[in-house]
């Protein structure tokens, strides 16, 4: 029967080769979907972001809560309010915006005689914020985020007496991202808001999508 | 007697009772209001009234979106430089004309003509007193930000925030030479400026004065860049310098005494000729909570002309 077995052979190549057309068409179809988002995985702005099935569009669709400062007024309730102990509230540094102060705003208790790192000196209830020499007279702060409760005291400070370079922000590692924010129901300036998890930072100041008049202006500001 | 008894006691009790949990419903939420991690910043800026020499004697409203350099005039016009413009106002705040320009005017000084030198961020237009553009300077550096410019007889010092340098022309906009950069074979220690508030000024037509922010000093500086002179101090008390980095700006007396202004605490005050504590002119009470960019400017009565960006006004002090 050679007839009947040439003909499961060709059968057999046939399926195959409609196999193989299949995938190629599909791994093509699919490269080709990739390569059509025009945002570059940015979804701000994409009409189809709502429907698209990207990871980075699924990323954006997911909501966290996150502390916008310009509207921040550090009433503390950052500290007292939230639901994980310590706050998942914590200080951020924006170094770029920082002056290395010697004499730091966010660091040291007003009326301070000695600028040094002795506990009495310190703003910081907990001992959360570092200070490190670099060269005279520039000093860098870092935060020690196991003991930043997200009181706000030195983010005040700084704001007043500085650049306002020590800013809160939710840290999402920790932040158990609760549907009705404790924080957020009791924040006298309705400073929290959900934000998409592929952005979740909200800091002041800074901005790679700022034009650079708007940042020195911003910087004019202080 | 004894139920009688019994009965007044329970209502006794169940008044106390009632009387705590009313208590309790209530302060309970003046509690939440408290916050137990406070930075008073109203205890910094009390102010002793005797101190205050000045009264505000006159304020006007400019009509730029956003001002950022005073100075003042023949005449005693004043001269406000900010967004996309030049107001020039009347002594007594009547507007006197205005002419435009792209970008903002981040400093502004006159010469004896009347010509104007504007610090347009990174380089210095020169306009006549009509506004006309005479000359443009050229670029210093993409990082430059000019915050102050003082204008002598023969030369134009221009204060640069970005590269933390005075820089001093002539009148043509030839550069001449840099003056207190950081160099250590000379033990100059360089300019710290922590944040975009870098005033310069000339005293006696020939003294270059510069505020050193960082290190809350004013440093004198001979024009080779030789420091001649400073004074100065850190503290939160009346007669220092508050914050990271002030004075943030400040004005010449014809006496030779300082005016200065502070962000933080914001405050304007006078330092004698030899840099002692005189007196204030506006407290803290004066500005809104966060005002900075208190340029100055003194007219030839010697009233203290303040530029207040954040209530968009010019404001003019008078002593008592």
């Amino acid at each position: 029967m050679p007839g009947r077995r040439e003909f499961l052979n060709t059968l057999m190549r046939g399926g195959i080769l409609a196999a193989l057309g299949l995938l190629s068409g599909a791994v093509i179809f699919r490269s080709r979907d990739e390569k059509s988002c025009s945002y570059g995985f940015d979804c701000s702005g994409c009409s189809r972001s709502k429907s698209c099935m990207l990871p980075a569009a699924l990323e954006a669709r997911q909501m966290v809560w996150q502390l916008d400062m310009t509207k921040c007024i550090q009433c503390g309730r950052c500290a007292t309010n939230c639901v994980m102990s310590p706050s998942a509230v914590k200080c951020t540094h924006a170094f770029a915006m920082c002056g290395y102060c010697d004499l730091c705003g966010g660091y040291f208790k007003p009326g301070t005689k000695t600028l040094t790192t002795a506990a009495e000196n310190q703003l910081c209830p907990t001992n959360a914020l570092k200070r490190k020499f670099i060269e005279d007279p520039f000093f860098e702060y870092t935060i020690d985020e196991e003991l930043c409760i997200g009181c706000g005291k030195c983010v005040k400070g700084c704001g007043a007496f500085g650049n306002g370079s020590l800013q809160l922000q939710v840290r999402h590692d920790r932040c158990k991202n609760c549907n009705e924010c404790s924080i957020a129901r009791s924040c006298p300036a309705q400073a929290f808001t959900r934000v998409p998890a592929n952005k979740p930072s909200l800091l002041r100041g800074l901005g790679p999508e700022l034009p650079k008049e708007t940042a020195k202006k911003n910087q004019a500001n202080g | 007697m004894k139920q009688k008894i019994f009965i007044i006691a329970g209502l006794v009790l169940l008044v106390i009772v009632i009387v705590i949990m009313v208590r309790d419903l209530f302060s309970s939420k003046k509690e939440d209001q408290k916050n137990p991690y406070d930075y008073k910043l109203n205890e910094l800026k009390k102010t002793a009234g005797k101190q205050i020499a000045y009264n505000e004697a006159l304020s006007f409203r400019t009509g730029l979106e956003e001002i950022h350099a005073i100075a003042c005039g023949a005449g005693d016009r004043i001269f406000v430089g900010g967004s996309k413009g030049v107001e020039i106002f009347e002594k007594d705040g009547k507007p006197a004309g205005k002419f435009g320009f792209e970008g903002f005017a981040s400093s502004l000084a006159m010469d004896k003509k009347g010509d104007f030198f504007i610090g347009m961020q990174d380089h210095v237009e020169v306009y006549s007193p009509e506004g006309k553009l005479l000359k443009k300077w050229n670029g210093i550096s993409p990082e430059s930000f000019l915050t102050s410019i003082a204008v002598s007889d023969s030369f134009v010092f221009v204060a640069d925030y970005g590269k933390r340098a005075v820089y001093r022309y002539d009148h043509e906009g030839r550069l001449i030479n840099r003056i207190g950069e950081k160099d250590p074979e000379k033990k100059v220690p360089g300019f710290i400026v922590p944040s975009p508030y870098f005033d310069l000024a000339i005293r006696y037509n020939h003294e270059l004065w510069v505020a050193n922010t960082g290190r809350h000093s004013m440093e004198q500086f001979s024009y080779d860049g030789t420091m001649n002179s400073a004074w100065g101090e850190a503290s939160m008390a009346i007669d220092g310098f508050c914050g990271c980095c002030n004075p943030s700006h400040f004005a010449f007396l014809h006496d030779g005494s300082f005016v200065t202004s502070e962000k933080g605490i914001e405050r304007v005050k006078i330092y004698s000729p030899k840099g002692e504590f005189k007196c204030i002119v506006a407290p803290p009470s004066a500005f809104t909570e966060g005002t900075r960019g208190l340029d100055l400017a003194v007219d030839s009565r010697d009233r203290i002309i303040v530029l207040d960006p954040e209530r968009k006004q010019v404001r003019i002090f008078v002593k008592k």
